[in-house]
């Protein structure tokens, strides 16, 4: 009652009145049904998978569930060699579409940051592997690489680089290099926007000394955009290895990890463990091993945004 | 000389922006091109090993064929209640919280900021088994809710975490002017903020419905039943080739199945772009 009286006192700034007029539960009462919510689906199940990789647990047989501590993680780390071929496939998958994406999403910014007419349409051309759906992006890449009817089995013959139709998706390297491609392609407009934003943020008036100064189109990129340019790309790296490591869609849409564990990645071998073979207790603590890894990554990513966006401190 | 230098300057450069424009789109729409193409080509052309980078003969007879082999029409239904429910019910959720965190100053506030970061970063397979056997016990295997509810998990914090930017950024001066006039806090969120920050919400809902058409983990595991499966779980059947159904067919439900998100694109594809940079880790 006080509060509102003084709240209505002229005396009282205005933001001060804005304060007075809050009522203490509300920002509680607007949060509550999302936290709700997110603990019910977000939070109550990460706690459970790490309570079910402590135990030896299968769907198949749920009544023989039994506590094991730490035997999984011995297990994963000191004896499974797939799971060590998958934490290096996670590394192999990773850095090889992180590094292809960059590569061709950089020289495509500079290109769409220059000005001329149809710079509009073309930013939104390239926007459109991202919109496709992953599954069509799955059928795409599968259909071109088709070991009877693919246009590129038909081309490599046409131009006498292979004498007759392969089975590239029966390949261990092959369905990888397919899956890749077809991830470099879905992925890429992602950074395109990421580093076309920060591109449009640099102030002109740098170029226009370097200009001054007599530097070139290379000298101009290599020694003002590049220099401020480097942040951001080391953050859209982050973000996207981040998102590529526990990346699951579409390489099992692709290859459902095979052939045999070719393309098991982290994630995938998990996914395996809990969906095909019902091993919840193991699959668990191969997933909680990831999210560790990722948790790391994670605050790297956190210390950036709390530099750049005050309100969370 | 000099204007002769200037003018061949000139070509030159719009020469390189005609080059590395037919570069980029052939780059980005070809492998797309294979997908309309293949679908309008007469089925029976695939039996034999003959490919062609132009259809001879031009058919709609693929895509009447989806309807008539499968329940095309319901896959359909399935994918648009999903994705569209997911957008409400998120938005619904994410709104008042985003606006919560962007406007007050309370207890926890900064913790629950931090928190709801890191969630956001748990990978999907952590979350596949709990998540299963919390909507087996609810008893809500193939059904909307299920689904709607397993999307949620991704997009609530994603979508949170967008708004929060976008409330951020309205001044403050708005709402202070709206509550001096008589307004309650709600009020001035409901008549002065929400129209103000239409474009973000636009934004977060665009996300949120492609992100929902397109994500196929959740329906793979939890709405596969025959009733309830949505085109991502659909297509995959069709990749394995354990469907007998032949790429004509497949090129037009992966072209139908592009369609609505393509048609959100265009109609909104402005306010997709500050959505995208403000930070997305999952989907």
């Amino acid at each position: 009652m006080l509060g509102r009286l003084m709240g209505q006192l002229p005396v009282v700034s205005r933001t001060k009145r804005f304060h007075l007029a809050q009522k203490d539960w509300l920002p509680y009462a607007m949060i509550a049904p999302a936290v709700v919510l997110v603990s019910v689906i977000l939070v109550y199940p990460a706690l459970t998978a790490v309570r079910a990789s402590l135990f030896d647990m299968n769907l198949l047989r749920m009544f023989e569930t039994e506590f094991v501590g730490l035997a999984n993680y011995k297990k994963l780390l000191f004896k499974d060699d797939i799971f060590l071929g998958s934490v290096l496939r996670t590394f192999r998958w990773t850095g090889i579409v992180v590094v292809v994406q960059t590569c061709l999403a950089l020289p495509v910014a500079l290109f769409l940051n220059l000005k001329f007419g149809w710079r509009g349409v073309l930013r939104a051309i390239v926007l459109i592997p991202w919109v496709i759906p992953t599954a069509v992006t799955a059928i795409i890449w599968v259909y071109m690489f088709d070991a009877n009817f693919g246009v590129v089995n038909e081309l490599l013959v046409r131009l006498g680089v292979i004498q007759s139709y392969i089975p590239w998706i029966a390949d261990k390297k092959g369905s990888f290099f397919i899956v890749a491609m077809a991830m470099v392609w879905h992925g890429f407009p992602f950074m395109v926007i990421m580093l076309l934003a920060a591109l449009q943020s640099f102030p002109q008036d740098l170029y226009e000394a370097a200009r001054i100064d007599g530097a070139g189109i290379w000298q101009s990129f290599r020694y003002v955009t590049l220099p401020q340019l480097m942040p951001t790309i080391l953050l859209v790296l982050l973000l996207r290895s981040m998102w590529l490591s526990h990346h699951v869609d579409l390489i099992y849409l692709i290859t459902d990890g095979g052939p045999g564990v070719a393309n098991f990645t982290i994630p995938i071998y998990a996914f395996n463990l809990a969906g095909i073979e019902m091993r919840i207790g193991y699959a668990s603590a191969v997933a909680v091993i990831l999210a560790i890894m990722l948790l790391f990554a994670a605050q790297v990513y956190i210390r950036y945004i709390e530099k750049s966006r005050e309100y969370l401190e | 000389m000099r204007v002769k230098r200037h003018v061949f300057r000139q070509h030159f450069r719009t020469l390189l922006l005609i080059i590395g424009t037919a570069l980029i789109v052939f780059y980005c729409l070809m492998p797309f091109y294979w997908v309309l193409s293949v679908s309008i080509t007469p089925e029976q052309k695939f039996y034999a090993r003959d490919v062609r980078f132009i259809p001879a003969e031009v058919t709609l007879a693929n895509y009447g064929n989806l309807f008539d082999v499968l329940p095309f029409e319901r896959y359909f239904l399935n994918s648009t209640i999903v994705a569209s429910t997911t957008v409400a019910f998120s938005l619904l959720l994410a709104i008042p919280a985003a606006y919560s965190f962007a406007r007050f100053r309370f207890r926890g506030r900064h913790l629950l900021i931090r928190s709801l970061l890191l969630l956001y970063m748990i990978p999907t397979v952590v979350l596949l088994v709990p998540l299963l056997i919390i909507l087996k016990t609810l008893g809500m295997i193939n059904t909307y809710r299920g689904l709607i509810l397993a999307e949620a998990s991704n997009t609530i914090p994603f979508a949170i975490w967008l708004l929060i930017g976008f409330f951020m950024a309205l001044p403050r001066e708005l709402e202070e002017a709206a509550l001096v006039d008589g307004c309650t806090p709600l009020g001035a969120l409901i008549r002065v903020v929400l129209p103000l920050s239409l474009p973000g919400i636009v934004a977060a809902g665009i996300f949120i419905f492609i992100a929902a058409w397109n994500h196929f983990m959740y329906a793979f595991m939890f709405a596969s039943g025959e009733e309830i499966k949505t085109l991502p779980v659909v297509l995959r059947y069709f990749i394995r080739g354990e469907s007998g159904i032949f790429w004509g067919t497949i090129m037009a439900s992966a072209t139908i199945t592009t369609l609505p998100v393509f048609a959100v694109f265009m109609f909104f594809q402005k306010y997709l772009i500050g959505g995208m940079t403000a930070g997305s880790v999952k989907g």
